[in-house]
C-alpha cells in the first residue's frame, strides 16, 4: 500500500430518488459526514425492470456513497438494516483505500 | 362518432399511439429523460399560464368558486369510493389500496393537457380556470390515500411527516400550475403577447412529442411490470369511467357549460403519475410502486388518452342537453 494511505469502508446503497433524503438523515445520524448521490441509467431486479424516470421521479433510483470509518459504517448499517425490505434498498460494503484518512 | 374519429386522427393522440406501437414492437426510440422533464415543465407552465389570461379576461365569478369547490370535493372522495374495489375485486392489502386509490383521486396534468387541445382543435373550449381546478385535485387525494393506507394496515404512524407535507403542497407541478397561472393573471392579454411564440404557437408541438415519449413509457411499463393481474386491468379501466361520469354529473349539476363539464369529467377521470407516485413513494415505501404505476401510466392513461377523452364529450354534451331540455 502506498505511504499515508488507509483501509476505510466504502458503502453504496440503490435506493429509489424520493427515499434518499431518508438516507442521507441516517447517515448523518451514524457519524457519517459527507456523501454522494450519483444517478442510475435502467437496472432490473426482483420487481421487474426500472430506469431512469424524471418526469414523476417515483421510480428513478440513486446511488447513495459514503465512505467512513469501521464504527460509523457499522452504526449506518444498524440503523438502515430495518428499512431494507420497506424501503427496497440494496447496500454493499467494501474495504477501499483513503489518503487524508483523518477525514472518514 | 365523428367526435371519436376527430380525437383518434388528431396529431397529439396519434404520435402518443406511435410511441405505444413503438414500444410494442420493441423499437430503440427513446426521448432522452432530461428532455422529457423539461418538456413537462413547459407544458405544465403553458397551461397554467393560459388559465391565468383565461381568469384575468373573464374575472372571477360564482361559476369558478363552484367548480373549485367540486374539483376539491371529488378529488378527496374518489380515493374512498375507488378503496372498496380495490380491496375486494383487485385483491390488494391495506397499504396497497391507499397508495393506488391516491392515484386516482389525483389528477394528470397531460391527460388534461391533451383533452384542452383537442377539444380547442374542434372549438370545443374549456374554460381557463379549469387550469386552478386541476392544481387544486392534486393533493387532497393524497391525504385521502394515505388515511386509506393507515387505517388498513392498522399501525399508529400516520405517514404524515413535515418533509411529506412541503412535498404535497409545493411538488413541482403545482408550483408550474398555480405559478403560471397567477403569472397569467397579472400580465395579462397584452403582456402574454410577446412570449405567445414560446407559450402558444408551439404548444400543439410541444405536446406530440411528450406524448410520443408518455406512448413509449406507458407501453414499457405495461409491458415490463410483474405486478399487474388482470383484475386490476378491468379496474383501471372501470374507475376512469365511473369517475368521469361523476364528473359530468357533478359539472351538469353546478352549471358549468359542456366543455368545461367535460373538462372537470377528465381530471375526475384521470389518474396522476407525476406528483402522486413520489409522494406515496416516500410516505408508503412498503406500497408496490410497480402497481400504482403501472395502473395509472399503463392502463388509465392510454384509456383516457384514446377513449376517455371523446367519451367525455359526448357524455358532458348529453348532460347539457337534457338540462336544456328541462
Amino acid at each position: 500500500m502506498p505511504e499515508n494511505m488507509v483501509t476505510r469502508v466504502r458503502l453504496e446503497v440503490l435506493v429509489d430518488a424520493p427515499l434518499a433524503p431518508k438516507l442521507v438523515q441516517l447517515s448523518k445520524q451514524a457519524g457519517i459526514t459527507g456523501h454522494t448521490l450519483m444517478r442510475t441509467v435502467s437496472g432490473e431486479g426482483r420487481g421487474g425492470a426500472w430506469s431512469e424516470d424524471l418526469v414523476s421521479g417515483a421510480t428513478s433510483k440513486l446511488i447513495f456513497l459514503a465512505v467512513a470509518n469501521e464504527e460509523r459504517s457499522n452504526a449506518f448499517i444498524r440503523l438502515v438494516k430495518p428499512l431494507l425490505d420497506s424501503h427496497g434498498l440494496l447496500i454493499l460494503r467494501s474495504p477501499v483505500d483513503v489518503v487524508r484518512p483523518e477525514r472518514f | 362518432m365523428d367526435q371519436i374519429f376527430a380525437t383518434l386522427l388528431s396529431a397529439p393522440v396519434l404520435f402518443f399511439g406511435l410511441g405505444i406501437l413503438a414500444a410494442a414492437a420493441r423499437s430503440d426510440l427513446s426521448i432522452p429523460e432530461s428532455f422529457a422533464k423539461g418538456l413537462s415543465i413547459y407544458l405544465m407552465a403553458a397551461i397554467g399560464l393560459k388559465g391565468g389570461i383565461e381568469v384575468a379576461k373573464a374575472g372571477f365569478s360564482s361559476e369558478l368558486a363552484l367548480a373549485l369547490l367540486a374539483g376539491l370535493l371529488l378529488s378527496a372522495s374518489i380515493p374512498f369510493l375507488v378503496a372498496p374495489a380495490l380491496r375486494s375485486f383487485g385483491r390488494l392489502s391495506g397499504i396497497d389500496v391507499g397508495a393506488v386509490a391516491a392515484h386516482y383521486g389525483s389528477v394528470s396534468v397531460v391527460t388534461f393537457v391533451t383533452a384542452n387541445q383537442v377539444y380547442a382543435d374542434s372549438g370545443f373550449i374549456v374554460a381557463g380556470f379549469m387550469v386552478a381546478v386541476l392544481a387544486l385535485m392534486e393533493t387532497p387525494a393524497i391525504i385521502s390515500g394515505l388515511f386509506i393506507a393507515r387505517r388498513g394496515s392498522q399501525t399508529n404512524d400516520k405517514g404524515f411527516s413535515a418533509e411529506l407535507m412541503r412535498e404535497v403542497a409545493f411538488n413541482g407541478s403545482v408550483v408550474l400550475l398555480m405559478g403560471g397561472f397567477v403569472v397569467g393573471m397579472i400580465i395579462g392579454e397584452d403582456g402574454f403577447a410577446p412570449i405567445a411564440p414560446l407559450f402558444r404557437d408551439i404548444f400543439t408541438g410541444v405536446l406530440c412529442i411528450f406524448l410520443l415519449d408518455m406512448g413509449l413509457v406507458a407501453m414499457r411499463r405495461l409491458r415490463d411490470t410483474k405486478a399487474l393481474s388482470a383484475r386490476l386491468v378491468v379496474l383501471g379501466i372501470v374507475f376512469p369511467i365511473l369517475n368521469g361520469l361523476i364528473g359530468v354529473v357533478a359539472g351538469t349539476l353546478i352549471g358549468l357549460d359542456a366543455a368545461s363539464t367535460a373538462g372537470l369529467a377528465i381530471l375526475a377521470a384521470s389518474a396522476s403519475y407525476i406528483a402522486v407516485p413520489a409522494a406515496m413513494r416516500m410516505a408508503l415505501p412498503q406500497a408496490n410502486a410497480g402497481l400504482y404505476l403501472s395502473m395509472s401510466l399503463g392502463v388509465t392513461f392510454p384509456f383516457n388518452i384514446i377513449l376517455g377523452i371523446p367519451l367525455f364529450r359526448f357524455l358532458s354534451e348529453i348532460a347539457a342537453g337534457l338540462i336544456g331540455g328541462v
